[in-house]
This record gives structure tokens, sequence and C-alpha cells, in this order.
């Protein structure tokens, strides 16, 4: 059962390259990668899961003195939400960059923009 | 000092800041941005020089208050130091490069540019593998930002190709780090190369958790660093983008990522040093291979970076034999490339069309051209910059771990793109100049400016280190090539002022040192430095400044000076390629010699790489190792590798000698050089192959591989030279070409008298040293004179000039008596001493053939005079006059110089035969009293003078007498009737002279060897051609290869190699 | 179909890697070494109750300073990007934004605000912080932009508010290498109770910057998205 974060994350994964390799729509290709993200989010939550632990948040819960053997693993939820800023800025950059290049040629097949070569 | 977070936090600070300005205020903003560049590099810099001079310990900056791996932590120490300072100065020197593109986009981009570099530097300090990654994003990120400062549109595209190749490594590193942090419990990268050690010794499920992961780490760290061929975005960058931004994207961001991929291989440990070095070795030599067919300049130097980001990448999978020497050699060639390219980025931006032959804009600005020629020198490993002495220290160790196969790969991609560059050189010399020329605002000039002025201080740095740390000299402390640099300096002087100067200067050097010389290096001490100044008379005829003619003959003569001085291998090969780069440089110059001068280079420095390879397999296999090799030490050498290192090292000799098969590359160069240029090259620098092969000889001796007598193949080469050389001559109808070509069967002649290996066999080699200097440096500026008055080389142009170019008939008579070898002039002297050496041993085709190739020569020679000097004048040099003053000068110097040669040969070769004695103890000639006496017989030199003056003397009064009543008849006084010819040249009676030879022995002047090396380059660019097409320009498709790149490496190493 | 071959092919690599990455993947019993530290001296370093805040912003905090410059390159840059296409005041026609639409972001978007700012500022004790604080602030923009496609929003203000709480950021950075143990470290300001408000050191205000920041930046991304024409 541990595992099924990850399997999903990891299929997302492949999803979200899989569409990024196929789909020659620009605006498709960066949704692509966002599923692809998304999978590595979830793939890095996935690692930090413990089973039968908490949070990591210190409240009436869960006390400062038995925090040890009570939460999960904080540091791949930091990870994690450093991760998807980045992402989202990625991802902000390549919708700008769409936008710019469809300005351009009015088209957003990736195969028409293919001016330097070799 | 001051802390080196603050290189974060100033460049941080510094954007935040711009953000409150008003969109108006730019003047403002560039201010800040450039106090931010400012002060970032002043940080660096003050670190560099406490770690360097004051020898201060590395620090470890902790934030947040806590203690790794808790906690982020950066680090500075000399390499960090090193590496931020030159991303910081590549930023500064790039935003004040970048002033319009700044101004025009505002302060939004000036942000963005200041937190590239704080990226680029957060990637060399941080000790944490997630911190890096933060790094690596902000870099692709402002990286897609940057390119957008460029005005070519197509940079939109590159752009967006380059986001989605950085979202797949993304997603490689983040599923890498997250899994190697899981493994090992944390993120520091000290902490994961201690945990990865202690895990991977065991062979569990965790232990292949761990290398899975660092595999996904490294293969996307890798990537960032253009691997073939998951690349082709990195070449649409560096095309598209604005030079400025192309710069740091080369130098800064290229060696950050370095340091990255050295944090990763700390953490892996050797297991992945092998993987490194082949994806770095592939991408070298291919990418080299592919910048060959480029015409754009942009995309040649992308394509020229990512070959040197392969070499580094391969230098650091090497350090396991390496060692100590890693950072000397990685830094060398990474500063190296950094340098270099930025400077060719910069440059770049000055030239407004982007064929490389646009670049010929640059001719007009000396200053502009000399930063070139040091850009392209850094890159091709060239003394005295730091990749030379990195070059050799790699391929040294190389060597000496027996890794040959490596060697000759890094040649091999070096030759290539030195071949590219020099190429491209030619091009700005000699192609037609753009209207006009390069723009030039004074902040642009001073990035260019500074790039160049580091290249050399680097250049001293390494030499120093080198001295440090191996025992090599510092080639910037040589007086000859301080010398020769002088005259960059002092390159706006009159030539005649520089002339007298070059003149003095080598005369006092020969003072200074002609006691240090044995008898041998004395005659060709001799040679080049009383020699050379004779030839430099004749450049007294040149007008006006002469730019560069001084600077590169300086450096050739340094470069001979410094080779005839060298004691140990190191000295040797420094000097052997500054002066191949002189001589190419002085041999550019021709009017059409761009091809011919790229040959030459190309030859000449396969022909060094060779050299290279046989010191260092010599210094590997010698007996007794020491830091220094020196170049006796040769003949410590023993068996199984002192056969090959003789073919290696005599195959690169013979390179400049032009031995047959080698050859193609001499015709051109000499015959299209500039007057005075000739005769350097031909007399003077042809004896620096010779040179070589004296000291090989007298070191190695004789040397068998697989049963083959190795001197005896020289000897056959030296035959075919001799042969072959003189049949081409005679075919030729261009005066100075044919000169050209009988060189190459004078140093035939030469080599086989070294070959022959007996006293006397070496006595007539020397003997032709000394000759060919005096005649084919007197027959060059003969033939140029006249070349000069009647304004073309072929002969069957000319006829007649006997009587208005007396004196130079007179000098192209003399030195073709001299050539031929009949009595009385010197050239008999070789002769004599010619057949006397070959009586003696027992070979006897190659014999025939030398034989043969006697008469041959004077077939061509007797043309000179015939068809030059007798015959019908043409109407048109009715009214020329004798060649200029100071190129007839040193002919009859030279003239003067046979006689007394031809009447005491003893004078110079008494001792040198004495000196013999030590190698040959048999066969020496006795010099009693003016007659020569050996085995065979005897000569006596003033005899042969009387009784040749005598039966010339009675043949010309005769002559006078019998044609004392002869009618003069003017030319004209018979009247040409019927048609005119189509080809007037093949009425001339001397068009074509030996057409009836040429049905005969055509068939062995067939130029096979052209068109062999003809074939080899056209099926590299075919080839390299083909293979570029890989690059469509689709992203998709470069997304693609990048995914094809992780799965091979993958399947290489853990399905192939199975850890 | 070839290339798509070739890709399914390259992605059944990959997934082989992935596979193996599962196999070699043991789940760990016991926090790891670095875990374990947080989990025990969280509380005595940094007097935050959620530990990931306190990772995040003082741990970690140079990393939380590259991202918040990743948001701010991305605004800048999206704002270089699309320079060209902004026409200032739009032309085109709009089609109406409805009654509900309207009225409903007059209502949400000060409760929205409320949230947001709410959000943040407990960042330190509850889920929550300053990135998902300013997601939320950024929202609110968000609504008001599409109740009113026109409406147009001060770009020197949000660059202001951007660039102020990004030098409040570097500066509170800077005053951890004087008052206390290295750049970003918290407790330049005293650590408070656990569980208070007020506590946890430079932890809330660092996070309120940030949540203002990254509303701010957000915004500005969606303006000059809004604003740029039709192509």
């Amino acid at each position: 059962m541990d595992y099924i974060a990850m399997t999903t994350g990891f299929i997302l994964i492949l999803i979200g390259l899989f569409g990024a390799l196929t789909n020659r729509n620009i605006l498709r290709m960066i949704v692509a990668f966002t599923v692809a993200d998304t999978g590595v989010n979830l793939v890095i939550v996935g690692v930090g899961y413990m089973r039968g632990r908490t949070a990591p948040i210190l409240d009436s819960a869960v006390a400062a003195a038995d925090a040890v053997a009570r939460i999960i693993d904080p540091v791949p939820q930091a990870l994690v939400l450093t991760a998807i800023v980045i992402g989202v800025g990625v991802t902000a950059l390549m919708l700008a960059y769409a936008y710019k290049l469809y300005e351009k040629k009015h088209t957003l097949d990736i195969a028409k923009f293919t001016e330097l070569k070799w | 000092m001051v802390n080196a977070i603050h290189i974060i936090s100033a460049a941080l600070g510094a954007a935040f800041l711009l953000g409150v300005l008003k969109e108006e205020q730019r003047r403002t903003a560039y201010a800040i941005t450039l106090a931010a560049f400012a002060f970032m590099t002043a940080v660096s810099a003050g670190w560099l020089w406490a770690f360097v001079m004051e020898g201060a310990a590395p620090v470890e900056i902790l934030t947040a208050g806590g203690t790794p791996p808790f906690v982020i932590n950066l680090r500075m120490a000399l390499p960090e130091a090193a590496l931020t300072l030159l991303a910081n100065l590549t930023g500064l020197l790039s935003a004040i490069y970048l002033k319009e593109a700044l101004f025009a986009h505002g302060r939004r981009a000036m942000a963005v540019l200041l937190i590239a570099v704080m990226a680029l530097s957060g990637i060399i300090l941080t000790r944490d593998i997630f911190n890096l990654f933060v790094f690596f994003e902000l870099t692709a990120i402002a990286t897609g930002g940057l390119i957008l400062l460029s005005e070519n549109d197509c940079s939109l595209s590159a752009g967006f190709k380059y986001l989605i190749v950085s979202q797949m490594i993304s997603v490689f590193l983040l599923i890498g780090i997250i899994f190697a942090y899981h493994a090992t419990g944390t993120l520091n990268i000290d902490g994961l190369a201690t945990a990865a050690h202690d895990l991977l010794q065991g062979n569990n499920q965790a232990a292949l958790g761990l290398k899975l992961a660092f595999f996904l780490m490294f293969i996307a760290v890798v990537a960032e660093l253009k691997p073939f061929p998951a690349n082709g975005w990195a070449l649409d960058i560096y095309e598209s983008a604005h030079p400025a931004f192309s710069a740091i994207f080369s130098a800064a961001t290229a060696s950050a990522f370095l340091y990255a991929t050295d944090k990763l291989l700390f953490i892996g440990g050797p297991d992945w040093y092998p993987i490194a070095t082949g994806i770095g070795i592939v991408t070298f030599v291919v990418s080299n291979l592919l910048a060959l067919p480029q015409t754009n300049d942009r995309r040649q130097l992308g394509y020229s970076s990512i070959a040197q980001t392969g070499l580094v990448l391969l230098v650091l999978g090497q350090r396991d034999i390496l060692g100590e020497a890693t950072a000397f050699i990685a830094f060398g060639l990474l500063l190296s490339h950094a340098v270099a390219k930025a400077g060719l980025y910069w440059l770049s931006g000055l030239v407004a069309e982007r064929e490389l032959t646009a670049w010929a804009a640059l001719r007009e600005r000396p200053l502009l051209v000399f930063a070139f020629v040091t850009f392209i020198a850094m890159l091709s490993g060239l003394p005295p910059f730091p990749g030379f002495y990195a070059k050799w220290e790699l391929v040294h160790l190389l060597a000496g771990a027996d890794r040959l196969v490596l060697i000759a790969l890094i040649l091999l991609g070096a030759l290539v793109e030195a071949g590219y560059l020099f190429r491209w050189f030619g091009y700005i010399i000699k192609r037609e100049a753009p209207a006009e020329a390069a723009a030039c605002t004074t902040h642009k000039l001073t990035a260019v400016v500074v790039a160049a002025a580091a290249g050399w201080a680097l250049g001293f740095l390494w030499g120093d280190l080198a001295g440090t740390s191996f025992g090599r000299g510092n080639l910037l402390l040589a007086l000859p090539l301080l010398f020769a640099l002088g005259f960059v300096l002092f390159d706006w002087l009159p030539a005649w002022v520089k002339n007298t100067v070059a003149i003095a200067g080598m005369l006092a050097f020969f003072g200074l040192t002609y006691t240090e010389y044995d008898p041998l290096r004395l005659i060709f001490a001799i040679i080049i430095l009383i020699g050379g100044p004779i030839i430099l008379l004749a450049s007294y005829h040149a007008h006006g400044r002469r730019i560069g003619f001084y600077p590169a003959a300086m450096l050739m003569y340094a470069g001979l000076a410094m080779l005839i001085r060298a004691t140990d291998s190191f000295g040797f090969f420094a000097a052997w390629e500054l002066l191949t780069v002189g001589s190419y440089f002085l041999i550019l110059r021709g009017k059409n010699s761009e091809p011919h001068a790229l040959s030459y280079i190309v030859f000449s420095l396969g022909g060094a790489f060779l050299i290279l390879t046989g010191f260092a397999l010599a210094a590997a296999n010698v007996v007794s190792p020491a830091p220094t090799f020196a170049l006796a030490s040769l003949s410590q050498l023993e068996q199984p590798a002192a056969p090959w290192i003789f073919v290696l090292l005599a195959i690169g000799f013979m390179t400049k000698t032009a031995a047959i098969g080698l050859h193609i590359w001499l015709p051109g160069a000499h015959g299209e050089a500039e007057t005075d240029v000739s005769p350097m090259v031909s007399g003077i620098l042809l004896k620096a192959g010779l040179y070589g092969l004296f000291v090989l000889l007298m070191t190695m001796g004789k040397q068998q591989l697989y049963g083959i007598e190795l001197t005896h193949a020289l000897l056959w080469i030296g035959a075919l030279s001799a042969l072959l050389g003189n049949l081409m001559a005679i075919f030729e109808e261009d005066a100075k070409r044919l000169l050209a070509y009988s060189s190459i069967g004078q140093m035939g002649y030469a080599v086989f008298g070294l070959a022959l290996m007996n006293h006397l066999g070496w006595l007539m080699a020397l003997m032709f040293v000394i000759n060919h200097y005096i005649y084919k440096s007197m027959l060059f500026l003969s033939a140029g004179g006249v070349a000069k008055r009647t304004g073309t080389r072929d002969m069957y142009k000319m006829g007649g000039l006997i009587t208005l170019m007396p004196l130079s008939f007179i000098a192209t008579l003399i030195g073709i008596i001299a050539v031929s070898g009949v009595p009385p002039l010197s050239g008999f002297g070789g002769r004599w001493i010619f057949y006397n050496a070959i009586l003696t041993t027992d070979t006897r085709l190659p014999l025939i053939i030398i034989f043969l190739a006697g008469p041959i020569a004077f077939l061509y020679l007797f043309r000179l005079i015939h068809t030059i000097f007798l015959g019908q004048l043409k109407d048109e040099h009715r009214r020329i006059k004798e060649a200029p003053f100071w190129i007839i000068l040193p002919q009859m110097i030279f003239v003067a110089l046979l006689m007394v040669f031809a009447v005491v040969p003893g004078l110079a070769l008494r001792h040198v035969d004495h000196y013999l004695n030590q190698f040959f103890p048999e066969g020496g000639l006795n010099w009693t009293s003016g007659t020569i006496t050996s085995n065979y017989g005897y000569w006596d030199p003033i005899a042969i003078m009387i009784i040749g003056g005598v039966i010339f003397m009675t043949l010309f009064m005769w002559l006078l007498f019998v044609n004392r009543k002869a009618q003069k008849v003017k030319q004209f006084n018979i009247v040409f009737s019927a048609e005119r010819p189509y080809r007037p040249e093949t009425t001339h009676f001397a068009w074509n002279f030996f057409a009836s030879y040429r049905k005969a022995l055509g068939f062995l002047v067939q130029p096979f060897v052209t068109r062999f090396w003809g074939a080899v380059t056209d099926t590299l660019h075919t080839g390299a051609d083909l293979a570029r097409r890989l690059y469509n320009g689709n992203g998709q498709t470069y997304a693609l290869h990048m995914l094809a790149f992780v799965s091979i490496i993958y399947w290489i190493y853990f399905i192939g190699v199975g850890i | 179909m070839v290339s798509r071959f070739f890709v399914l092919l390259l992605l059944t690599g990959v997934g082989a890697i992935f596979v193996s990455l599962m196999f070699g993947y043991v789940p760990d019993n016991a926090l790891n070494l670095t875990a374990r530290y947080y989990a025990e001296n969280t509380v005595r370093d940094t007097g935050a109750a959620n530990i990931v805040a306190a990772i995040v912003v003082t741990f970690r905090g140079l990393d939380t300073l590259g991202e918040v410059t990743v948001l701010f390159l991305t605004a800048a840059i999206v704002g270089l990007v699309l320079a060209g296409s902004q026409q200032g005041r739009l032309r085109r026609e709009q089609p109406a934004p409805g009654e509900l639409l309207v009225t409903g972001t007059r209502l949400l978007v000060p409760l929205t605000l409320l949230l947001g700012v709410y959000v943040f500022v407990n960042g330190h004790l509850t889920p929550g912080g300053g990135f998902q604080g300013g997601a939320i602030l950024a929202s609110a923009v968000l609504m008001l932009l599409l109740a009113d496609p026109l409406r147009e929003f001060s770009h020197q203000l949000i660059s202001a508010i951007e660039s102020i709480s990004g030098l409040v950021f570097v500066a509170i950075g800077l005053l951890g290498m004087v008052y206390a143990g290295g750049f970003l470290d918290n407790r330049i300001l005293p650590l408070g109770t656990l569980g208070d408000l007020i506590s946890a050191g430079a932890i809330p205000v660092i996070y309120s910057f940030i949540g203002l920041k990254v509303g701010a930046e957000f915004s500005s991304m969606m303006v000059n998205l809004s604003e740029t024409e039709e192509p």
C-alpha cells in the first residue's frame, strides 16, 4: 500500500512525458509537463510517507517530546513545496513563451518552429 | 574577508531594489546593476587573493545558525573563488557590453541578468544537493529570460526548446534527489558522499536504489553540460541568443555546471569516472567534427563550447590517474575555454553578418585581430596559454597509464578544432572585407580587451604553476618569446625601425649565447640567428608599417631559437608549437595563401600532436623517470615502446621537412608567400624538422619495429621524396612553386643522408642544411624580385630578362650551379660527401633512386635560367628595372657566402666532423691543409675552384671571340602572321617545356597524395554534414534525444557493465 | 507513427528505471538522521510548531529565498516577454461578466484576502504559510479580473510590494548574520511560547512578506497576461 502514491506518481510522470513528446501542440505539451510535475511531486511526498504516523505539526495531538515517534519525515514536505513553486514558475514562463510563439507565427505546432537547426 | 554569501545577497538585494524603481529610471537601474556586479566580482576576487596569496583555509558558510546537514551550507575554497570570479566577472563585462539592450528592455532585464549570474555563484558555492537544484532552476529560468534579449526572432523558439529540455532534466533530478535522500537520510553533498560510500559497500536492495538515484541525479546534471547527442537545444541558444548572453552561457554557465558535475562525481566516487570519460570524449570529438561544415559563426562557437565542456568532463572522469594534477589540467582547459569563448562571443557582437567570412570586417582593426588570435590560440591549446600546459600534462599522465586510445581521440578532436578555428582566421585575413569595418563602441571593446588581457595573464599564471608544480619553464619568461611579443606592442612603428630592431635583436641574442652551443647546434644557430637577419635585409624594401609581419616573423625565430636551445622535451615541444604558429601567420600573409596556410597549420599541428604523444610515451617508458624529460634520455628507451616513439617523433618531424606523403602543404605555402617570407620559411624553417631528426637519430639511433629497420624506412622516404619532389618540380610553370617542390627533393636528400646512419651521411645532411639555406634563400629572393618586377610568377610569361636584371641573373646562375652540385661551388662538396657516404652502405635500391633524382634536379634548375633570363624579352617587360636594392643585397651576400663556403668548406664542417666522431668514430674525413680526404678519394676545393674558373673563363673568352662579328637583330624584325592563338601561352617555347617527359613519367607525379588528403577532409565534411541533420530544429526531437541519451547511458551502465 | 513507437520504446526504458528505483526502495521504520534532528530540535532551535514551516523558512531558508526568487524572476520575465504585446487599455469587446460573478466577487474578495492573510500569518503554527497564503491573495485578484477584465491594476504598486517584500526578506536574512547565528537565522526575534501567534522568531515575519510577495507576483503575472491582446 505504501507504494500506491509512488506508483501513481511514476505513472503520471510517464504519461506526462508521453504527452509532451507526442503532442505537437505547444499548449498540450505544457499541460503534459504539468502532469509530469505533479507526478514528481507525488513521488516526493510518497517517499516521505511513513505508515501510521501523522503530519509534522506540533499541537495538542502531537507533543514536542514524542514527535520523533509520531510524525512523518518533514523534509520531503518542505522540498515538495519548493518543487511545486518552481514548477509553477516554469509553467508560467512556458505559457508566456507559447503566447509569444503564437503571436509570431499564428500556430502552436512545435514542428513549425525549426528555423534553427543543424 | 567579505562573507561569500553576500555574492548572493547583494545580487538579490539589487534585483529586488530594481523593482522599486520607476520604469523610466533606467540610468539609475543600470548603475545599481553594475555596482552589484562589481561588488560580487570584488568579493570573489578578494577570496581568490586570500587563497592564493595568503594561503587562507577553506571556509564553510552556515546558514540559519545550525550545522549541516540540517541546514544548508556553502563552501568557499580555491576552486569556488576562481569559478565565482569567472562567473561574476563575465557577468560584469556582459552587463557593460549589454548596455544598449539593457536600456531597451529596462530594469526587469537587469534583474534577470543579476539573478542569472547569482544563481551560477549559488551552484558553485552550495554544498546541498536540493539547494543545487533550486539554483539550477533559477539558472534555467533566467536563461529562458535572457535569451529574449536577442534581436534575433528565432531566439524565442530556442528558448522554448530549452525550457522543454530543462523540464525533463528537473524531473530526473528531483526523482534522483528524493531517492538519494531516502537512502542516505541527508541532502548534504559531503554527507551523501560518506553515506554513499558506506552504503555502496553492500550489494543489497538499498545500494541498488542509491545507485539508481545517483544515476538520475548524475545524468540530469550531465545533461546540462550539453552532451552529444542531447544538445540540439544548446546549439540553437548559442546561435540565436545575444552574444553577450552566449558569453555567459558558454563561459560561466558551463563552468558552473561542470563544477556541479564534479560535486556529483565526488558523491558517486570512482564508479562513475568511466561514464564521465565516455560522455566527455564522445562529445568532444563529435561536436568538433560537426562544427566543421558550419558557416554560422555563433553556431560554430556553440559546437566548440560543447566540445570544450566535453573535454573538461573527460578530465574530471580521468581523475583516478590524473590525481593531484586534475585541478591544474581541468582549470587550465576550462579557463582557456571560458575566457576565449566569452571573448569570441563578445567579438561576434561587433560583426554585422553571421557568416564566418563576414569576420573579415575585423581586419582593419589590428587590436581586434590580435584579440581573436589570442582567443583561438587559447582554444587550440597553443603556448603560452593555460590550455597548452594542461594538454601537455594531460597527455603525459594518460600516456603513463597507457590510455592511448583516449590520447588519440583527444588529439584528433583538438586537431579538428584547430582546423576550423584557423580556417576562420584565414577568412578574417584573406576574405573580402565588408564595406564597413567592425563597429566597436568603447564599452563593447572593453569586454573584448579585458578577455584578451585575462588570457595572457592566465598564460603567465599557468606557466608559473607549471613551473612550481611540474618543473616546466614559464614560457612567458623566455627571452626570445618576450622579444617577439614586444613587436606586438610596437607594431605601430614604421617597418624599417622594426626591421632594424629585429636584426639587432637576433644578432645580439646570438652574441649572448653562441658559446653555449655544441658544433652541431652552432650550425643551426648560425643559420637561424645570422641567416635570419641576412634574409631580413630584404625586408627593408617594404614601406609603411607592415602590420603583423614582425610579430609573426619574430615568433617563428623565437620558436626556432628556443628549439635548438631546448634540453628537455617540454621546452622542445613548446618551441616547436611557437615556431609553427609564427610561421603560419607569416605564410598566411601571401596574397593567395589562405588554403595553403590552412593545410600547413593542420599538417604541422597534426605532426606536433604526434611529437607530443611520442614525448609523452617516452616520459612514461623511460627507465629512470624524472619530473622533466631530458631530450638526451631518449637514448635510454627500450623495447617495446622505443620503436613506436621513434615512429611518432619521426613522422612528426617529417611533417616539417615535407617528406613525401606529408608534403602537400609545402608548394602552396612556400610558393604563395611574400618575397622575403619564402626564403625564411624555406631556407630556415624547414631546418627545424631536420634538427628534430638529428636529435632523434642522435639519441635513439637504429630501431626495429616488426623486424623492419626504421632508419631503412627513412632511407626510402628520403629517396622517394628526392625523386618525386624533383619530378614534380620539373613540370611546374610557377617559378616559386618550382623552388618549393625543389625543397621537397632537397629535404629528401638530407633525410636520406641522416638515415644512412654513418659519419659521412650525417656530414652530408649538415652540408645540405647549410647549402640549402644559402641557395634556396637566394633563389627565392631572386625569383621573388623578378616576380615583383614582372607581376607574374609564371615562367612562360617571362624571358630575356638577363640584360634588364643582371644581378638577379647572376644570383640565379650561381644558385643553380650550387644546387645541381656541379663543380666548383659548394653543392659539389655536398655531392662529393654524399657519394662517399652512400658508398659505405649496402642499400642499393634507394641509392639508385636518389642517383636518378640528381639529373632530374638539373632539368628544372636549368629552366630558371633558360626561361626567365634567356630567350625573347616580352613586350610588356621592356621597361622593367632590376629588383629593388634591398632584395638584391642579401642575394649578393649569399653569392659571396657560396664562394667562400666553396673554397673553405672546412670552416664550418671541420668542427662538426670532429663532433660527429662521438657518434660515428669510423669514416670521418681528413681535413689537413685545404684538401679533404676520405676513404675513397680526396677533394681539393681550391684546386677545383681554380680549374673551374679557368675552364669557364676560357670558354667565355672563346665565345666572345667567335661572336665578335655577330650582328644584333631586333626582336621584332619578323612579322607574325595568321591567327591569334586562343591561349597565347601555348605558343611560348617554354610552356609545358617537359611535355615529353610528362608522357613518360607523368604517372609518378599524379596528385595521389593530394587526392588522398582531399578525400580524408571531404569524408569528414560530408559525414559531419549528414550527422548534424540529427539536430532537425524540432524541440520535441531534442526532448527525444534527451530521453535516448538517458536510456543509452542507463543501458550501457546497468545492463552492459552491470554494477 | 514511427516517432510514437520510439517514444514508447524510450519511455519503457525510463519506466524500467522507475521500476528498479521502486525495487530498491526500502520504507523507513524510523525517522532518518535529518528528519530525526528536526523532530527533536525544531522547537528548541526555532520555536515553530509547524516543523515544515521551520524547515522551509529557517533550516532550508536559502532554498526558499531561491524559490521566491524563481517567482520574482518568472514575473519579471513574463513581463519582459509580453512587454511588446501589451496595449495598455484593451479595445476588444468583452462579454458581460454576469450579475452572479460580479456580486459574488464583491462578497468574496475581502473574505479571500482575509483568509490569505490568516494563512500566512499562522504559517508557523498550522498547515499553510507564505506561498499558500500568497496564492490565496492572488486568487482574489483573479476574481476581480474575471469580474471586470478591463480593470486596471497599478503595476507600480504590485511591483513595489513585490520588491520591498523581497528586500525585507534579504534584509532579515542579513540581520540573522549580525544578531544571530547566520544568514536567515530566525532567532533575531524572541522565540516566544510554542503555539503563540507571536512566536518562532522571524518566521511569521518572513512568511508574511513571502505571502505578500507571492501574492504580488502571481497577480503581476495574471495582470500581465490579461493585458495582452488577442494574438
